[in-house]
């Protein structure tokens, strides 16, 4: 799965009109949004680049849309690497009696 | 409540990108249904993290942290936090926190270094401590003991620690994590403009035209910074970034231009940009006639390893040999003016920061080799780019500099400071800004970030350095030590006046057995050091009592013989110094977990351990030769101490810390507390933190050092104000923004510029290679434009270990991780460090992305998984490994070289071979 954050600033008057017309939009969920300069930061998923870059087209053909910038982007990385989770954190050393860490036993 | 990780990537994920245009996240805060938050107290803090110092708001909940969020008062982060800073609160709470002492014993009970860990008292914990300390003390004098202090010590615990150690023991053995993270920098504010820290402040962001980012990942570093540039350079047309690094990383990703050049040819770029300021006839002479001199120093100055090898690794010795003699190859041949193949002895390894005066002529001679033909070969740094491109990229770096029109600032950090002549290149930076007269004016000038939040604000204002007294002041200087006497109510001649071991050579003295005695504060020596191996075996293997205060067990306090709980940021006062000058307070907010206390207690506990007269009398300090001193000892001074009507039998906490005055006048409770809570305090019947601050800041006043009062700082209406703070006529306090320029800066008398630091401001006169006449002028006033030549590293790759090795951190994790890798969304995010390479790298070697892989040195070899395709992107014949991991200890691999002058050591380079594991 791809993400990417991307910068949404709306043509005047059409902030709330626009940030309904992007959460429509598959995949799109707006997190923030700046009301004074009338932009907003929308988080997109998307099952590959090709998807992505599709949805990067949809937002910028919406009529409320000035302009669109992807701002942040992200590859989620494979799963596995994050199984492993450090010894150290996963035990619960620090019983109430005896609080050495396990860590610091051996 | 849970969030997943994919809620939580896509969270983090639109708080970077708010973040990086600037557009403030507090909204769902404020959104966030009021009923959730009945009963929370807020209060502003600062984040625990990085050097940038963001302001924080904290909510508390009965003695829990349950919420943070960005302070959207601060003016440094207007509401932002980057990902780390949203999970300020969480740190408190992994469940491996350390509650009690811990000690290693024997069967019978008995302190043993082989022993085990137990729980025990305070009371046996300090016990233990005193008597260890005194068997080294007995022994070794003042130079058998350390501290190993930190960036990351509150202003009050640092200057504790520090009056402890040189005002109570006489040793000046205290020396902060911060020498490997900031010591370049110093050195070069002290030989250019004669006092520390930067001219200028953030809101230069706002001002410049264009950034040039040298050795410094901003984007993961300092990622609030990092959205103040970005903002800037997207509202702004005319802005440019450039991005001059030794492998892509994220700041690349809004760079106009990104340069890759090899390690240490940062050093000829800078002399190519000097060169073009010369020959384009670009030099402000209005400038530099006015405010600046020029200058040079010896080239021969090694590369701060050993001076034998007695102690090396079998492979490691053809590397040592570099310190005592190197041969020259053809690029530090033509650089320095010499031929290829010179054997050059290491003569003034030993003296590498003494300079001298040269005419512009000779400056100008000096730089002519580095033309864009020879910097070019000599630097690009990725094979598969062009000459003609780099070149081409190279004269727009110079274009951008130069242009009249442009406003320019440098930023750097660990990139130019951890370099084996990283006081050189620092010092080149200022050559070129000062050269082109763009510098100490809004958007104009060359700033040093810090990585930890209270480098500045401690470390070095406070000065937890081995040859630092408080406010700049140091040791070997006869009136500095006066002055501290005089302040510390101590007989004169009290103080050491020689220099003691800095960070590395107290790993060294541990390993040689010069030092027996050791305290780690606020910090992760055996995580952080580089050539780990030799220290483990110091630490566990010589006859030595290494105590570690620490809040969870990391590296050092496994190799460690006493373990003291520790109380974290949110759990005691605290004053913290960012790297725009801005000094910033907290309150405490909840209690310490179980035994847990805070440093600034244990340090003045141990203090009460020990009476005056045992440290009054002679002591042995090997080496010591200055004036008003026996050769090789510190005087008696029990009868001068005496007449100042003291017996001998008061304890150094009496002496030092609870004196009468002190509990008189600053008594607790105090209304600044504002119903929080002061565990220290709540003991002692009085308020340490604010007796130590009112003590430390007579240091600075009066010396363009000046703080305001302790009060002051814990107004609502203030989130920081940046040094120097100086009382006006109106009764109000005035902070500065831009140091040396008279529009800003009280402290400039004459004329438009005045870099009045007092330091190293008489010099004798010379060519580019010699000082030719002694006679010392004085250049009060003056800043130095330093020639400084390229020098190659001290170990490449070669046939058997054929990569370079560079570390550093990530976005996600604070330094060594033992708290970022607490809070599960953090770790969840990034788990485990990874060895970056390039595609073409892994494959050469059978590797695939994923596979697990050996990565090499002369000096020792971790595991790690393989990444070619993430966030930092390495051209072929190099590797980037991030140091977090304590499952992934680099710092076994990386080599221990420091910069001669500035004794920070080198973690961007040293030569490696990655195999299939
Ligand atoms: S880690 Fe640095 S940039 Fe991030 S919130 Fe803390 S101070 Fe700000």
């Amino acid at each position: 799965m791809n993400y990417s954050g991307i910068v949404v600033a709306f043509k005047p008057g059409e902030l709330q009109a626009g940030i309904q017309a992007l959460n429509a939009l598959p995949g799109m969920e707006v997190y923030h949004v700046d009301e004074r300069n009338s932009r907003a930061v929308v988080v997109q998923e998307a099952a590959s680049v090709h998807d992505e870059v599709d949805g990067m087209k949809a937002i910028k053909e919406l009529p409320h849309v000035a302009y669109a910038a992807m701002v942040y982007h992200y590859f989620a990385e494979d799963e596995q690497i994050y199984t492993a989770f450090p010894r150290e954190l996963e035990e619960d050393a620090c019983s109430a009696d005896v609080c050495v860490p396990e860590v610091l036993r051996e | 409540m849970e969030l997943t990780r994919r809620d939580f990537l896509k969270a983090s994920i639109a708080a970077s990108t708010a973040a990086t245009v600037g557009i403030p996240v507090t909204k769902e805060a404020q959104a966030a249904p009021k009923d959730v938050e009945a009963g929370w107290q807020w209060d502003k803090g600062v984040c625990r993290f990085c050097g940038t110092g963001c302001g924080i708001m904290i909510a508390t909940k009965d003695g829990r942290v349950v919420a943070t969020k960005g302070d959207p008062d601060a003016p440094v982060n207007r509401g932002l936090n980057c990902i780390k800073g949203y999970f300020n609160g969480k740190i408190l709470y992994g469940k491996d926190r350390l509650t009690k002492p811990l000690l290693r014993v024997n069967a019978k009970g008995e302190f043993d270094k082989k022993g085990h860990f137990v729980p025990v008292s305070w009371e046996r914990a300090f016990d233990e401590m005193a008597k260890q300390f005194r068997r080294a003390y007995r022994e070794k004098g003042p130079t058998g003991v350390a501290i190993f202090g930190s960036g990351q010590y509150t202003i009050p615990e640092g200057y504790t620690s520090a009056k402890l150690m040189k005002a109570g023991f006489r040793s000046n053995n205290i020396d902060p994590n911060a020498r490997h993270c900031m010591a370049s920098a110093v050195a070069a504010f002290i030989q250019t403009f004669g006092i520390d820290e930067p001219a200028g402040n953030y809101d230069d962001i706002e001002y410049t035209d264009t950034v040039v980012v040298w050795g410094a990942n901003m984007a993961e570093m300092h990622p609030i910074l990092w959205a103040r540039v970005s903002d800037r350079r997207l509202s702004n047309d005319n802005v440019r970034i450039v991005n001059l690094s030794t492998f892509r990383n994220r700041c690349s990703d809004i760079a106009d231009l990104e340069i890759i050049f090899k390690p240490n040819t940062d050093l000829a770029i800078q002399n190519y940009i000097a060169r073009e300021i010369v020959k384009r006839d670009a030099v402000n002479w209005d400038f530099v006639k006015k405010h600046c001199v020029f200058a040079t120093g010896p080239y021969d100055i090694g590369y701060g390893m050993r001076a034998t090898d007695k102690y090396a690794f079998p492979k490691e010795k053809d590397t040592q040999a570099k310190q005592l003699r190197v041969k020259l190859d053809k690029y530090e041949a033509i650089a320095q003016r010499r031929k290829p193949g010179e054997i050059v002895e290491q003569k003034n390894a030993k003296s590498a920061g003494k300079h001298w005066l040269i005419t512009f002529e000779d400056f100008k001679k000096a730089v002519e080799p580095y033309t864009l033909d020879f910097v070019a070969e000599l630097a690009k740094g990725d094979p598969d780019e062009s000459l003609e491109d780099f070149k081409k990229k190279l004269k727009q770096l110079a274009d951008l500099y130069i242009d009249p029109k442009r406003k320019v600032c440098s930023y750097w950090t660990m990139g130019f400071n951890q370099h084996q002549r990283g006081t050189w290149v620092n010092e080149q930076c200022y050559m070129n800004h000062l050269l082109l007269g763009k510098q100490c004016q809004p958007g104009n000038g060359a700033f040093s970030l810090t990585g930890q939040p209270s480098a500045c604000g401690t470390a070095r204002e406070v000065g937890t350095f081995a040859h630092r007294l408080p406010a700049d002041m140091v040791v070997f200087n006869k009136k500095h030590r006066d002055f501290a006497e005089k302040v510390w109510k101590l007989p004169t001649g009290y103080l050491n006046p020689k220099v003691g071991s800095h960070f590395t050579k107290i790993m060294r003295d541990l390993e040689d057995g010069s030092i027996k005695w050791a305290w780690v504060q606020v910090n992760n020596p055996w995580q952080n050091t580089a050539n780990a191996n030799h220290w483990i075996k110091a630490a566990r293997e010589m006859d030595n009592f290494i105590v570690v205060s620490d809040s969870y067990p990391g590296i050092s306090a496994k190799v460690a013989d006493l373990v003291l709980p520790t109380a974290m940021i949110f759990e005691k006062w605290g004053l913290y110094g960012n790297a725009e000058r801005r000094t910033q307070a907290w309150r405490e907010q909840v209690p310490p977990p179980g035994e847990a206390k805070g440093d600034l207690w244990q340090t003045m506990e141990f203090a009460k351990r020990f009476k005056l007269k045992e440290f009054w009398g002679e002591q042995p300090v090997p080496g010591l030769k200055a004036e008003g001193f026996p050769d090789g000892k510190l005087p008696d001074v029990s009868k001068q101490a005496k007449a100042m009507g003291y017996t001998g039998e008061e304890t150094l906490f009496d002496v030092l810390f609870g004196t009468e005055e002190n509990k008189k006048k600053y008594r607790w409770p105090d209304p600044v507390a504002k119903g929080h809570d002061n565990h220290i305090a709540k003991e002692y019947g009085w308020f340490p933190e604010k007796a130590m601050w009112h003590e430390y800041v007579t240091f600075g006043r009066g010396h363009a050092h000046d703080l305001a009062d302790f009060d002051v700082y814990y107004r609502d209406d203030v989130r920081g104000l940046r040094w120097p703070v100086v009382k006006g006529k109106d009764g109000q306090w005035h902070e500065t923004l831009w140091r040396f320029n008279a529009k800003y800066d009280p402290y400039v008398k004459t004329g438009d510029f005045e870099f009045y630091g007092p330091a190293l401001k008489k010099l004798p006169s010379g060519d580019l290679d010699k000082v030719t006449d002694p006679t010392k002028k004085s250049l009060a006033g003056k800043a130095k434009i330093f020639f400084r030549p390229y020098a190659a590293p001290a170990e490449q790759p070669d046939d058997e270990y054929d990569l370079w090795l560079s570390t550093g951190r990530v976005l996600e994790h604070w330094h060594s991780g033992t708290m970022t890798r607490r809070v599960p969304e953090l770790h969840r995010a990034v788990p485990a460090a990874l060895i970056y390479m390039h595609p073409a790298d892994a494959e050469k070697r059978g590797l695939k992305r994923n596979d697990l892989a050996r990565v090499i040195s002369r000096r020792g070899e971790v595991k790690a998984r393989v990444e070619t395709r993430g966030r930092n992107r390495p051209p072929k014949g190099y590797i980037f490994v991030p140091w977090f991991d304590e499952a992934v200890y680099i710092n076994k691999v990386t080599l221990d070289t420091t910069c001669p002058i500035s004794k920070q050591e080198d973690f961007k380079k040293c030569a490696v071979k990655v195999v299939k594991a």
